[in-house]
């Protein structure tokens, strides 16, 4: 595939948008309005202007990543603006202006990184590291408080952030962004320190295990993730963080002994966790039996179940299903949503779509010569694929629901800003390794 | 280092595989399951609000129909103009309780095709119509209504046919229910006071409740005992107070107690004329369960009569009463074991009327296009001959005289030849189920009616067949022949 071939996918995406748009317009009986034009037109400057931004400033980067992205955000979006129509909401034409601003600052990422290469966020990974812990810990400022900086709860989590500009306020979730900038130190703390932290001589049966001192990285991001779940409450970014540490040590050292310890100190932060916490508790209610508790735990699971058994096959149809009644579906359950209408014709294009995107990411890993890149590809694309199947896991009853978005498809701007920029990251890492 | 990121790849595409098994069990396995589960409010939902056909009667009167719904432009309501004395025959198809009647039976057609899916596509590229299509009913409107109205709440049902064709004509139910109480938002409520009401006016006691039609049913002995030869009009039969069962210390009487006669002999005409019990008793066990029972098979009893909706088979069950002569002669005046809905009894006069073939009853009369264009024309073929034409002439005879002078004079209608039987069978609590069949002119009979009461204490218990469903039988008649009541 040539980047004309990716300009191509990204034009059949955005007519995938619009495409979905009048379709949803037509089953609510609407006229097929400007809402289809204009968000074909958005889709081809975002994604459009993004590969732009790649022939410009990452040519060799490999043409296979922004076609399976922008066909997820698709994907995601009419079922945004389907779920607007039905919830008397307006979150499409706000994730219109955030694929716009997500665009734009990839794209920015894209240029500063063709003067400074990709090497920039090893040689600074301490200031990455400071900017990302604080990125972590806004959102624990007070929400009452003079300075136009808050914290914000909102479902009984501590995520958010907002930011009063005045004459309207902006919320985000630092933490979206922050994934990146550790993922980053840590690529480049192991690709420093690899060497000593492969000395594993230890064995307990035939498990490897490192030197006491060598675990301290570990335990110290152990700490931060419990950290997270006991101050914000957030059990989907804290078993993110962990899980993505733990599988990029083991990818850096090929020591087994990282994943036991790793799995045994997860295993343990969980039980407590669940003993300690209503809210855990509450999640794993509704895993385990959520058509036992339909009336209060289970009621958003089995409503997911329900909306993705209905759908069948081939689906309600774009429009036509009634995806509003499961809570939250534009952002945690955007994937039942797809499911309903799209049926599973819709659910296993999504799997595959997001299969691709990950192979390719894993590719660039593997194709790395450089230990730093190598290690930076292989921890965003773990990253994205532990977010994606956490949270479609969740969906699917195949683990307890994290409350993760779904990368690309959920309503969210700032997951929208990390993961384009995680995604021109893995371009950038794509196009220096082709040099 | 690709080592281990090779073994966490494989590790991730086996996340991705589970996730695809998960997705493949929930929308594919256990979809099934999961959209018929009662909590699960979609499948109803989306039928919810789409336009349906029409249902018409044959002389266009619209007895349902959607219509756009004032508050949301999109959807639809759907209305019931008729209301109750239409109720059992349309039905209803509420999202909330279930369907029934018509509206359940021609669910599919009269469902609007426009789903919104690819299959629309495929049906538009074929050129056939997404638009609901509409049924019309062989049904009578101001028949229905009178019928209806006469059985005046009180529980019962009526039914009439064309004997020529098997065209239900009106097909009544009491008490009944506005079907439009069962769509809106409080049609559980209304479904559970239906439920609760002891008169139970969901049961359709036309077509769907069978009873014991008393001595209507000699109409089906005397046709067995004149095809057999077993007996003719003139045959002369003992005239006693009780008729003794055989094998038991058990009797029948007669109606007021006596003899039916003179306490010597009666004929066969003489008894059909005053309804004696004892001689069909006696009849009865002289023809045998097997000649009786093939009668009754082809006049519809023991057969599953193909109608819109399931009917209870009527009883007459001859393996039991050949074992069995007291049975046998309980059955002889249908009481016992034997059971029959209004429809079957109108058919067994319809069949006389017919000249001894047996009309299929049918309810349906087309189905049309939103248009209005004929997709599909219904007839029934007969269920077959019951009788030899000169069995079904001579019963003719007969059932003119209960008419003229015998227990049905209550259903005569000046200038016009009205044949009929009556009939008052035991009821629950020693109450009677009052019957009269009647069909006319019997020169050249368009219309066979079945009247039936259910016993009720409103009722009372002195009330029979000739006295409180005859005169219901000969306003019907008068109505359909004369366009006044």
């Amino acid at each position: 595939m040539t980047r004309n071939s990716e300009a191509a996918t990204i034009v059949a995406a955005s007519i995938l948008a619009g495409f979905g748009v009048a379709l949803v317009n037509f089953a609510q009986d609407r006229s097929v309005d400007a809402q289809t034009a204009l968000t074909f037109l958005v889709f081809l400057i975002a994604f459009g202007g993004l590969h732009l931004a790649v022939r410009a400033f990452a040519p060799r980067a490999t043409p296979l990543l922004l076609g399976p992205v922008t066909a997820l955000t698709a994907l995601g979006f009419f079922e945004i603006y389907r779920l607007d129509i039905a919830l008397g909401q307006d979150r499409a034409s706000f994730q219109r202006w955030w694929m716009l601003i997500a665009a734009g600052l990839a794209a920015v990422t894209l240029l500063l990184l063709n003067r400074t290469t990709i090497s920039i966020l090893r040689r600074y990974r301490n200031i990455t590291l400071l900017i990302s812990l604080a990125l972590v810990l806004l959102p624990n400022l007070p929400s009452e408080w003079g300075f136009p900086l808050r914290g914000l709860e909102v479902n009984g989590s501590r995520l958010w952030v907002l930011l009063d500009i005045g004459f309207t306020t902006l919320q985000f979730q630092p933490a979206e962004l922050a994934k990146l900038g550790l993922v980053a130190y840590v690529a480049g703390y192991l690709a420093d320190h690899q060497r000593a932290l492969r000395e594993a001589r230890r064995h307990i049966g035939p498990i490897r295990f490192p030197e006491p001192r060598q675990l301290i990285p570990l335990l110290v991001t152990w700490g931060m993730s419990v950290l997270i779940l006991i101050s914000q409450r957030d059990l989907g970014a804290s078993l993110l963080l962990f899980v993505g540490f733990v599988l990029l040590l083991y990818a850096a050292t090929g020591t087994t002994g990282y994943l036991v310890a790793g799995g045994f100190l997860g295993v343990v932060a969980g039980v407590a966790s669940y003993l300690a916490f209503d809210h855990v508790q509450r999640r794993v209610i509704a895993w385990l039996a959520p058509f036992q508790h339909y009336e209060d735990e289970g009621f958003q699971i089995a409503q997911g179940l329900f909306a993705m058994g209905t759908g069948s096959l081939s689906g309600a149809g774009p429009g036509l299903g009634r995806p509003d009644l499961i809570p939250n579906a534009s952002t945690d359950f955007i994937f039942a949503a797809v499911g309903e209408e799209l049926g599973f014709a819709g659910t296993v294009s999504v799997l595959a779509l997001f299969a691709l995107v990950v192979a390719v990411g894993l590719g660039i890993a593997f194709r790395s010569r450089d230990t730093f890149r190598k290690l930076l590809a292989a921890g965003l694309t773990f990253v994205l694929a532990v977010q994606t199947i956490l949270i479609i896991g969740g969906i699917v009853r195949l683990v307890p629901l994290t409350g993760i978005t779904l990368p690309f498809m959920s309503y969210g701007g700032s997951a929208l800003i990390g993961n384009l920029i995680l995604v021109v990251l893995l371009l950038r890492i794509s196009h220096e390794e082709a040099t | 280092m690709n080592g281990p990121v090779r073994r966490l790849s494989i590790g991730i595409f086996s996340g991705f595989f589970v996730l695809l098994l998960a997705v493949t069990w929930i929308q594919v396995i256990h979809a099934d399951t999961l959209k018929a589960d009662p909590r699960n409010s979609r499948p109803a939902l989306s039928e919810r609000g789409k336009e349906r056909g029409l249902l018409v009667t044959i002389d266009g009167t619209v007895v349902a129909r959607s219509v756009e719904d004032p508050d949301d432009p999109r959807s639809f309501v759907r209305e019931y103009p008729e209301g109750e004395a239409f109720a059992h025959v349309v039905g209803y198809s509420s999202f909330l309780v279930g369907s029934a009647g018509l509206e359940s039976a021609y669910a599919q057609e009269l469902r609007s095709k426009r789903d919104l899916t690819i299959s629309d596509l495929v049906t538009v590229i074929l050129g056939r119509d997404l638009r609901p299509q509409s049924l019309e009913i062989t049904t009578h409107s101001a028949l229905q209504r009178a019928a209806y109205e006469a059985l005046g709440g009180l529980k019962g049902g009526i039914v009439a046919l064309d004997p020529r064709t098997g065209a239900v004509l009106a097909a009544a139910s009491s008490p009944s229910f506005d079907p439009a109480l069962l769509l809106g938002a409080d049609a559980a409520a209304a479904w559970e006071e239906l439920l609760a009401d002891p008169d139970g006016p969901l049961l359709d006691r036309a077509t769907r409740e069978i009873y014991p039609p008393g001595s209507s049913f000699k109409t089906v002995v005397a046709a067995a005992a004149l095809d057999t030869g077993a007996a003719d009009l003139n045959t002369e039969f003992p005239d006693p107070v009780e008729f003794p069962l055989p094998g038991s210390t058990a009797t029948i009487s007669n109606a007021g107690g006596g003899v039916c006669n003179n306490g010597e002999s009666i004929t066969l005409l003489q008894a059909f004329i005053v309804s004696c019990n004892t001689t069909f008793a006696d009849l009865s066990v002289r023809i045998g369960a097997e000649d009786i029972g093939i009668t009754a098979q082809a006049l519809g009893f023991n057969t599953e009569i193909p109608f819109p909706w399931t009917v209870p088979e009527a009883a007459y069950p001859v393996e039991t009463l050949a074992e069995d002569p007291a049975a046998l002669a309980q059955s002889g005046i249908g009481e016992r074991d034997v059971r029959a809905a209004p429809l079957h009894m109108a058919m067994v006069a319809a069949a006389v009327a017919n000249q001894g073939v047996t009309p299929a009853p049918y309810l349906l009369n087309r189905i049309f296009d939103a248009d209005g264009n004929t997709l599909e024309e219904f007839e029934s073929t007969p269920l077959g001959r019951a009788m030899a034409p000169a069995t079904a002439s001579l019963l003719t005879q007969m059932m003119e005289r209960v008419v003229t002078e015998g227990t049905g004079r209550a259903a005569a209608v000046p200038g016009i030849r009205v044949a009929g039987k009556s009939g008052t069978s035991m009821g629950p609590e020693g109450l009677p189920n009052p019957w009269f069949i009647a069909f006319a002119p019997v020169e050249d009979p368009t219309i066979a009616v079945a009247v039936m009461f259910e016993a009720s204490s409103e009722l009372g218990e002195s009330a029979s067949g000739g006295g409180v469903a005859a005169p219901i039988a000969g306003d019907l008649i008068r109505l359909w022949l004369e366009g006044s009541p």
